[in-house]
């Protein structure tokens, strides 16, 4: 892990186990009614000031805390134009299968790759230190993921140009 | 499978099957191949007739370049003249004249399935021999044009005899973003890969996207985004003796369907790699919930009791 990735994760770690503080609350609003607040934005009281974590402009998250929910949204590294494809691909792949993780957002927020929605009944009914577990657990394997599927497709390219050219020996 | 054959395999084995039968049977089959091309199988007069008809859209240019010539040469008496209607091109195999040694057999299928391939070889041997024109002090330089294919919609291939050289000039259109990027990572390693000291022979390859290159630039062709150009550069060592042109030329012409043919294979391995890695960030997600602890478990022995 380089140096400046560890403290990124810690910092990112401890911020959503502070920010996973969330429980049951009905809408102040409209009766009977118990939305994620953060997403309904009905009552300005019961929503936290958003905190953004940032490695570098092109990786950062924002953390949005409210008394109920809380919205994860991660940037991932789009170093250039192939990077920037398969981040795509990838988390589109994701949100397609969102029904299947329940915690991903079917949506990124705007400017952001991909979101997570946490609410109280996701900690009601798992573990909320396996959940920051599983969100810096994605954080990390996303970035490996996306570059090995970069450094495998220059391979690939690599190997169909010189067996093609191999041919006019 | 990296590299894909020149031949169309569907008619080759349709063939081989027809031939290899005992008894003849009523056929009538349509095969598309690369860029277009539609086949047509069929016996119209008798069991024992196969007729082979041939379509492709830029055949009216390819006769320009000599494509009957290389018809008679490759076919001759099995051609049959007027083909078959709405078709270019027809063959007829008698299976009751067959020549008996398998290896005979095998050359005529050969032959036939290779009938694309050799229609297109028409501008390549014409450029060739253009170029040898040139070499040969002799005879008088000639004038040669630059011969336009246009094998597919918004795609041709450009050849022209050169002073020293035969340029062959695709130019290729990325429907997709992602096809685009990955054809310009590819495209990129085609150019880069003669670089390697063993690679030094084959024949360079330029790209460019968007602009067409300079041999082309009085065409006025539409400039778009989509569109990438990819010039290879035959040298005189690439065709000189008579094997070595056969082989490039049928590599040459197998291009675009090889670079396309990857790109796709690139695709569908990601999307497994994908599914792989979905799959492994579900795993990690499901550690998260609680172990159900009310259900009833098995001891390796089989009896089952539930913990309270």
């Amino acid at each position: 892990m380089s140096n400046t990735l560890r403290p990124y994760l810690t910092a990112v770690r401890s911020t959503l186990t502070a920010a996973m503080c969330v429980e049951n609350f009905s809408s102040q609003v409209v009766e009977r009614h118990n939305k994620p607040e953060i997403e309904a934005g009905t009552s300005k009281e019961v929503i936290m000031n958003p905190l953004m974590i940032s490695r570098n402009e092109n990786e950062q998250v924002l953390i949005e805390t409210s008394v109920n929910s809380v919205r994860i949204s991660i940037k991932i590294k789009q170093a250039d134009d192939l990077e920037t494809i398969l981040c795509h691909k990838f988390s589109r792949f994701m949100m397609m299968r969102a029904d299947n993780f329940v915690i991903l957002r079917r949506k990124p927020v705007d400017g952001y790759d991909i979101s997570f929605l946490i609410t109280n009944t996701h900690t009601e009914q798992m573990y909320k230190h396996k959940l920051v577990d599983f969100i810096v657990h994605f954080m990390e394997a996303v970035d490996r993921e996306i570059s090995e599927m970069k450094l495998s497709v220059n391979k690939r390219a690599r190997t169909v140009a010189e067996s093609y050219l191999g041919q006019f020996m | 499978m990296i590299l894909l054959d020149y031949h169309n395999v569907i008619l080759h084995d349709t063939l081989s099957a027809r031939f290899e039968s005992e008894k003849p049977e009523a056929l009538d089959m349509t095969i598309v191949d690369f860029d277009g091309v539609l086949y047509h199988l069929s016996t119209p007069t008798s069991k024992t007739n196969i007729q082979i008809s041939f379509k492709w859209r830029c055949f009216p240019e390819l006769i320009n370049y000599g494509a009957n010539d290389i018809l008679q040469r490759e076919y001759g008496t099995m051609l049959v003249t007027p083909p078959q209607q709405g078709f270019d091109v027809t063959l007829n195999v008698d299976l009751t004249s067959l020549p008996q040694e398998a290896e005979a057999r095998e050359e005529l299928i050969r032959k036939v399935s290779l009938l694309k391939r050799n229609i297109m070889a028409a501008p390549f041997e014409r450029a060739f021999k253009e170029q040898e024109q040139f070499e040969d002090e002799k005879q008088a330089n000639p004038n040669p044009e630059l011969m336009a294919v246009h094998y597919r919609e918004d795609e041709a291939i450009y050849v022209k005899a050169n002073q020293d050289r035969v340029t062959v000039i695709f130019s290729t259109r990325f429907k997709d973003e992602t096809d685009r990027v990955f054809g310009k990572v590819f495209l990129q390693e085609f150019v880069d890969a003669r670089k390697r000291q063993d690679l030094q022979n084959a024949p360079p390859v330029l790209f460019s996207t968007r602009e067409p290159p300079l041999e082309l630039r009085h065409l006025n062709l539409q400039d778009s985004e989509e569109m990438s150009y990819i010039t290879f550069v035959l040298f005189p060592r690439h065709f000189a003796a008579l094997d070595v042109r056969e082989e490039t030329i049928s590599r040459i012409q197998i291009f675009r369907d090889y670079l396309h043919y990857h790109i796709k294979c690139a695709k569908a391995y990601m999307h497994t790699r994908m599914r792989a890695r979905v799959r492994d960030f579900l795993k990690v997600l499901n550690r998260a919930k609680p172990e159900n602890i009310n259900v009833e478990k098995k001891t390796a022995t089989g009896r089952t009791f539930r913990r309270t």
